[in-house]
């Protein structure tokens, strides 16, 4: 009976990891293809169709070159306990060269403040979220297709899916730039800040004569106009530093005599302060962690344990005895006793208590008999 | 040819499995200790308590020996560089592991299996092999989040500090080497000698 019992909870314990899903956690954000470039993911035996709604925004027109935002909104998904949501830009679904920089584009941020077109959110409890990349449009005119897709987990989850959605093409026709129309450099990129920081962010533009700056922390309705110096084509702005988990979003508006553009928000990118911590240091600390350990335990074990010098060093009884209380009142020591006690020649091995008026026993003479 | 991480991956598996055996046993030998009485006096039975008792030290040596190979095999798999708090903390843990397993094993050698028959230092063994199972799935948890982006202990309600790490001035980590290291020359030259308790 009971080895059963043991071969059934072995079989379960195996039968548990295949309950195990790939990457839970997300594998972060990256550069990828659609379905990741046709990995199990795309596989139909392994993935089903989202529940979930995707809806896109972008303007329908775009100038080369010039800076253009593309909002993507999900909702409505089953998410996995982690509600880990991955989401793609694409150019196209064809399972390799799907980038949008394949196809002309260039990412100037990603909702998460890079420049990557896969990444990875946690959804809010509401259910929606909505994203903007922000990106420059090819250099090249015409016709271009945009198209979104989502992926996530599901709880419960029996069949281990992927869930996914792909959104149609979204058109934007991407028109010759105007002549002298204000902008961003084409190969300028928003810089990442490390967290408390607050020195200048640098714009680079092109066409342009002036440029003002407006901010806001994420969630404020009221943008705060920031102090921008420089000329010709590099600019700083000054923008508060970001500390803990505020995200600053601040607009660009560069303008010339002709033009005056207000550019996509775009979001202070930050990055934790640098690790300042190295291999040795870590590998010195662990070992003095470890000896120091080592020594209060093995010094705890002699404590507890039986040890050689133990009864040399034991002063229990001495210490006893210092510290003994005297004796109370009418129990003197028998000193007292004794010396009261008056011999008798008629009565040998025995002594007279003259206060008690008893006859004891003489411990130096036992009187005859042993009695 | 096989990945650093991939032998380091086997390594811990090696490490974690013979250290919860170890531990389960161990914990086992305190309980029986403490608790006579306890299953009928069955978990108390002298070929129970033999079986525990030799079961802990072996899979606590096999943890102990295979560790450092999984340290530096991790230690390669990262190229050698720190640069997060979770890595640092993977190494302050397994620094941790050690000192508590190698506590365990000199307390076991050094007082031999009459260490089960005393309860202060029953109670003393088995609370050590629990700091140390749990300052071993601490390091190996973090690997998991390092390399899966989450770990067995996500769905604990609490569990130690990870992911910011008290980085030591390397001098100070070095000052506090030579004070464990002193403290472990007194404790093994000047300290009392403990004594093998005999078994009744």
């Amino acid at each position: 009976m009971r080895s059963r019992v043991a071969v059934l909870a072995v079989i379960a314990l195996l039968l548990a990891t295949g309950a195990s899903v790939a990457n839970p956690g997300g594998e972060g954000d990256a550069d990828r293809d659609y379905t990741c470039g046709g990995s199990c993911h795309g596989d139909p035996a392994l993935s089903s169709p989202s529940d979930g709604t995707v809806t896109v925004t972008a303007d329908p027109l775009a100038f080369s070159g010039t800076a253009t935002a593309v909002h993507v909104t999900a909702s409505g998904m089953s998410l996995s306990g982690n509600r880990l949501l991955g989401v793609f830009l694409l150019g196209s679904a064809n399972g390799n060269d799907d980038h949008p920089e394949d196809h002309g584009w260039s990412i100037l941020q990603d909702p998460n403040g890079g420049t990557r077109n896969y990444i990875e959110i946690v959804v809010p409890p509401s259910g929606s979220v909505t994203l903007t990349w922000v990106m420059l449009a090819p250099e090249q005119t015409g016709i271009q297709t945009l198209l979104v897709e989502i992926h996530h987990g599901s709880s419960p989850n029996s069949n281990n899916w992927a869930f996914s959605a792909l959104t149609r093409g979204y058109v934007v026709d991407v028109q010759p730039m105007p002549e002298n129309l204000p902008s961003f450099a084409f190969d300028w990129a928003p810089e990442t800040r490390v967290t408390g920081v607050d020195s200048p962010t640098v714009i680079r533009t092109r066409n342009t004569t002036s440029v003002s700056v407006q901010w806001m922390l994420e969630g404020e309705w009221v943008p705060h106009d920031a102090e921008v110096t420089g000329e010709g084509d590099e600019w700083h702005a000054m923008l508060p530093a970001t500390i803990g988990d505020t995200r600053i979003q601040y607009q660009v508006t560069t303008s010339n005599g002709d033009f005056s553009i207000v550019q996509p928000w775009l979001t202070v990118a930050t990055e934790p302060a640098p690790f300042d911590g190295e291999i040795w240091g870590a590998r010195m600390q662990a070992l003095a962690f470890a000896f120091l350990v080592m020594a209060f335990l093995l010094s705890l074990q002699a404590r507890l344990s039986p040890w050689e010098g133990r009864p040399e060093l034991d002063h229990t009884e001495e210490v006893e005895e210092v510290e003994t209380p005297p004796e109370p009142p009418g129990l003197e020591p028998a000193d007292d006793y004794w010396s009261r006690l008056v011999a008798s020649e008629e009565n040998p091995g025995w002594l007279w208590d003259p206060v008690d008026e008893e006859w004891v026993a003489d411990p130096d003479n036992p009187p005859e008999g042993g009695e | 040819m096989l990945g650093a991480a991939t032998f380091h991956a086997a390594m811990a598996e090696v490490v974690v499995g013979s250290m919860v055996l170890a531990t389960l046993c161990a914990v086992g030998c305190a309980i029986a200790t403490i608790f006579p009485n306890i299953a009928g006096g069955r978990l108390s039975s002298e070929r129970i308590m033999v079986t525990m008792d030799k079961a802990s030290i072996a899979g606590a040596l096999l943890g102990l020996v295979f560790m450092p190979i999984a340290a530096l095999s991790g230690s390669f798999a990262a190229d050698n560089v720190v640069n997060n708090a979770l890595l640092y903390n993977k190494f302050v843990y397994t620094g941790l592991a050690f000192g508590f397993w190698a506590s365990f094993i000199i307390g076991r050698v050094r007082l031999g299996p009459g260490v089960w028959q005393h309860r202060s230092l029953s109670a003393l063994q088995g609370a050590t092999a629990v700091m140390a199972l749990l300052m071993t799935t601490m390091a190996s948890s973090i690997g998991g989040k390092l390399v899966r982006g989450e770990s067995l202990f996500d769905i604990m309600p609490v569990w130690l500090p990870s992911d910011s790490a008290t980085v030591l001035n390397p001098i100070l980590s070095a000052v506090l080497l030579l004070v464990g290291i002193a403290a472990l020359v007194v404790v093994f030259r000047l300290g009392p000698k403990a004594e093998r308790i005999s078994l009744d």
